[in-house]
C-alpha cells in the first residue's frame, strides 16, 4: 500500500519536474538566429570567400604553387618600355568552384598584410559557373569581381555580406 | 586582434552563449512579451468576439422583435446569429491556438517559432497557413472510400460545434440554456469518434485504421474516468445545468477566499486533475497521442487527408481543446468568478476566457513536456489508476455531501 502511493506520489513529482524545466525554459532567450534578418558573425579563424589585394600583392605566385586545386592564376604586369615584369599582378583569378578553403595561399603568402586571405564572408552561392570565379585587377574592389560571359563585363558578386568591409586580414 | 565587425553587419547577433549569461537580455524581454501579450491577445480575439457581441444581442434580439416578424421566424435568426457567434469563436480559436502552440513550443524549445509573418511575432502566420490549406490540392487516395473519406471531417467537427451549444463564456452568456448542459456536451463530444473510425476506415490505409481504431478505443476509454471526475462538482452544485454550477462556486470563504470547486479540500483537487487527464486524452493531445503518433503511425487517422478535410481535423482537436478549457474553468475555476472580492467589476467573461485561455496554456505546456504513452500503458493507466480513483473520489465527494460540506 506505501509503495504503491510512494509511487504514485513519485510519478506524479517527475511529471511535475519536467513541467517546471519547460516553464522556465519559456522564459529563458531562444537560441536560434533569425538568419537573413540576423547574422552571426563567425570566429576569427573561420575560412570563408577568399579575398585578394592587388595593391600590396608582389605578384610571386607562391600562392598558385600551394594552391592543391590548381584554383589561383595570375599574371605579372609588364614594363611598358623596358617589357621587363614587374612585381605587381596584370590580373589574378580565383576559382571559388574548385577552392576547397584550406588556406594554404594565405599561408604561402609572403606580403604583410597577407595578400590573399580568408574573409569571413560564409554567403557564397552561386547561380552560374561564372560567378564562381573572382577576377581581380588594379582598382578592383577586395572582394573581386565575376566575368559576365553573356554581357562581356565584369560584375559584382553577389554576397549579403560586403567583404569589402570585413576585418580580420591575416598579418 | 583583429576587431570585430559587428557594426557592419545589421542586428549582428554573437554566438548565443552571451545571452545565457544575461537573463535581462532583449530576447528574454521579448519572450516574456510575446506569452504574455499572447494571453491578452487570445482573452480579447475570444472574450470581445463573444463577450461584446452577446452584450449588443439583448438590443439585436429586441430589433428582430420589432421588425413584426412571427415569432418562429425570430427565433431561428436568433439561433443563426448565436451559431454564427459560437462557430466564430471556434474559427477565430482555430487561429489563434495553433499560433500559441507554435509560439509556446518554439519557446520552451528555445527557438522563435514564426516570426515573419505580420509584424510582431508572425502573428499572421496562421491566416496565411489557412488560405495555404484553402488552396490546396484536396486528394482522395484511389482505394478510400469515396463518400465516407469526405463525410468523416464533417462527422468529426461537427459535434464539436453542437457540444459548444450550452457552454458558458461568461456566468449567464451561453447560446442555449440546458438544463442537462453537462450531459449534452458529454454526449455531444463522444459523437466525434464516429468521424475518426470513419476517416480511419475510410483512408483504405492501414495505418490511418490503426489510428482510427486506436482513437476509438482511446476516446471511449477516456470518457468514464472524464464523465465520473465530475461528478463531485455535480454533487455539489445539485444540477446539470453549467449556469447552476457556475452560481455555486460565486461568493467567498471568510470574505476572500473563492469557493471554486477545485478548492475543496482533496475532492476538488483530484476531480480537477482527473477531469484534466482524462480532457488531454479526450483531445488525442501529447502524451496520449498514440491516435496520430508519428514514429508508429505516420499522422493515424488523418495521414490521407489534405488542404481543408486535414484542417477540419486540426480544427475539432483545438475545438475540443477550447471546449475542455472552458469546461475547466466552469466546474473547478469558478467560471465567471473572480478570485478576489474587489475585483468583482471586471465582467464575468473577462475572468471565464481568462481561466480557460489558462487552462488552454496548460494543456500547450502538457504537450511539450511530456512523452507519448505505449498503448498498454495508456489503458492501463485509464483503467486501472483513473478510473479507481475517480470512483473513490465520488465516495468522498459523498461523504462531504453528507456531512453538508458540499
Amino acid at each position: 500500500m506505501i509503495s504503491y502511493f510512494k509511487a504514485v506520489f513519485l510519478g506524479t513529482w517527475a511529471l511535475v519536474q519536467g513541467l517546471a524545466i519547460t516553464l522556465r525554459y519559456l522564459f529563458k532567450p531562444a537560441v536560434t538566429v533569425q538568419y537573413p534578418t540576423e547574422k552571426l558573425l563567425p570566429y576569427d579563424a573561420f575560412r570563408g570567400a577568399l579575398i585578394f589585394d592587388p595593391a600590396t600583392c608582389i605578384a610571386c605566385g607562391l600562392c598558385a604553387k600551394a594552391c592543391p586545386s590548381a584554383c589561383i592564376a595570375l599574371e605579372n604586369q609588364v614594363h611598358p618600355e623596358t617589357k621587363k615584369r614587374v612585381p605587381k599582378v596584370e590580373w589574378y583569378t580565383l576559382d571559388l568552384g574548385k577552392c576547397n578553403y584550406c588556406g594554404l595561399c594565405q599561408e604561402a603568402c609572403p606580403t604583410k598584410p597577407k595578400s590573399v586571405w580568408h574573409s569571413l564572408d560564409y554567403e557564397i552561392a552561386f547561380s552560374s559557373r561564372d560567378e564562381m570565379v573572382r577576377c581581380w585587377k588594379a582598382g578592383f574592389p577586395l572582394g573581386g569581381r565575376t566575368w559576365d560571359a553573356k554581357k562581356k563585363a565584369f560584375k559584382d558578386p553577389k554576397s549579403h555580406i560586403s567583404v569589402r568591409e570585413l576585418p580580420a586580414r591575416k598579418r | 586582434m583583429t576587431q570585430r565587425a559587428g557594426k557592419l553587419l545589421t542586428a549582428t547577433r554573437y554566438w548565443p552563449t552571451e545571452l545565457w549569461a544575461n537573463p535581462w537580455s532583449l530576447p528574454r524581454y521579448r519572450a516574456a512579451a510575446a506569452w504574455l501579450g499572447g494571453i491578452v491577445a487570445g482573452i480579447a480575439l475570444i472574450g470581445a468576439g463573444v463577450g461584446e457581441l452577446a452584450a449588443w444581442g439583448d438590443r439585436l434580439l429586441a430589433l428582430l422583435g420589432r421588425l413584426g416578424l412571427s415569432a418562429v421566424v425570430v427565433a431561428w435568426l436568433w439561433l443563426l446569429v448565436k451559431l454564427g457567434c459560437v462557430l466564430g469563436v471556434i474559427v477565430a480559436n482555430g487561429l489563434w491556438a495553433v499560433w500559441w502552440e507554435r509560439k509556446i513550443s518554439a519557446h520552451m524549445q528555445s527557438r522563435l517559432g514564426p516570426m515573419y509573418a505580420g509584424a510582431f511575432h508572425g502573428w499572421a502566420q496562421t491566416i496565411f497557413d489557412t488560405i495555404k490549406l484553402l488552396l490546396k490540392e484536396d486528394v482522395t487516395p484511389a482505394a478510400a472510400d469515396q463518400v465516407m473519406h469526405a463525410l468523416a471531417p464533417v462527422v468529426a467537427i461537427a459535434p464539436c460545434v453542437m457540444a459548444f451549444a450550452p457552454i458558458l463564456f461568461g456566468s449567464e452568456l451561453a447560446a442555449a440554456k440546458l438544463d442537462v448542459g453537462v450531459l449534452y456536451i458529454f454526449a455531444c463530444a463522444g459523437i466525434s469518434v464516429i468521424g475518426i473510425v470513419m476517416a480511419g476506415w475510410a483512408s483504405g490505409n492501414k495505418y490511418s485504421l490503426l489510428g482510427g481504431l486506436r482513437a476509438a478505443a482511446q476516446m471511449v476509454s477516456y470518457e468514464l474516468p472524464r464523465g465520473f471526475s465530475v461528478v463531485p462538482v455535480l454533487m455539489f452544485a445539485g444540477s446539470l445545468d453549467l449556469a447552476v454550477i457556475d452560481r455555486a462556486q460565486a461568493g467567498y470563504w471568510l470574505g476572500f477566499f473563492p469557493r471554486w470547486f477545485v478548492f475543496y479540500p482533496v475532492v476538488g483537487q483530484l476531480a480537477f486533475l482527473f477531469f484534466l487527464i482524462a480532457s488531454v486524452a479526450e483531445t488525442n493531445r501529447t502524451p496520449f497521442d498514440i491516435p496520430e503518433a508519428e514514429s508508429e503511425l505516420v499522422a493515424g487517422f488523418h495521414t490521407e487527408f489534405s488542404g481543408m478535410k486535414w484542417s477540419l481535423f486540426f480544427l475539432t482537436e483545438y475545438g475540443y481543446v477550447l471546449l475542455s478549457s472552458f469546461l475547466l474553468a466552469a466546474f473547478f475555476l469558478g467560471g465567471g468568478s473572480a478570485p478576489l472580492p474587489f475585483l468583482d467589476f471586471i465582467p464575468s467573461w473577462i475572468w471565464m476566457t481568462g481561466k480557460a485561455m489558462l487552462m488552454m496554456f496548460v494543456f500547450l505546456w502538457f504537450r511539450w513536456t511530456f512523452p507519448r504513452l505505449r498503448v498498454d500503458q495508456l489503458m492501463d493507466f485509464n483503467w486501472k489508476f483513473l478510473l479507481p480513483w475517480s470512483f473513490a473520489n465520488i465516495g468522498l465527494a459523498g461523504a462531504f455531501v453528507w456531512r453538508g460540506l458540499g
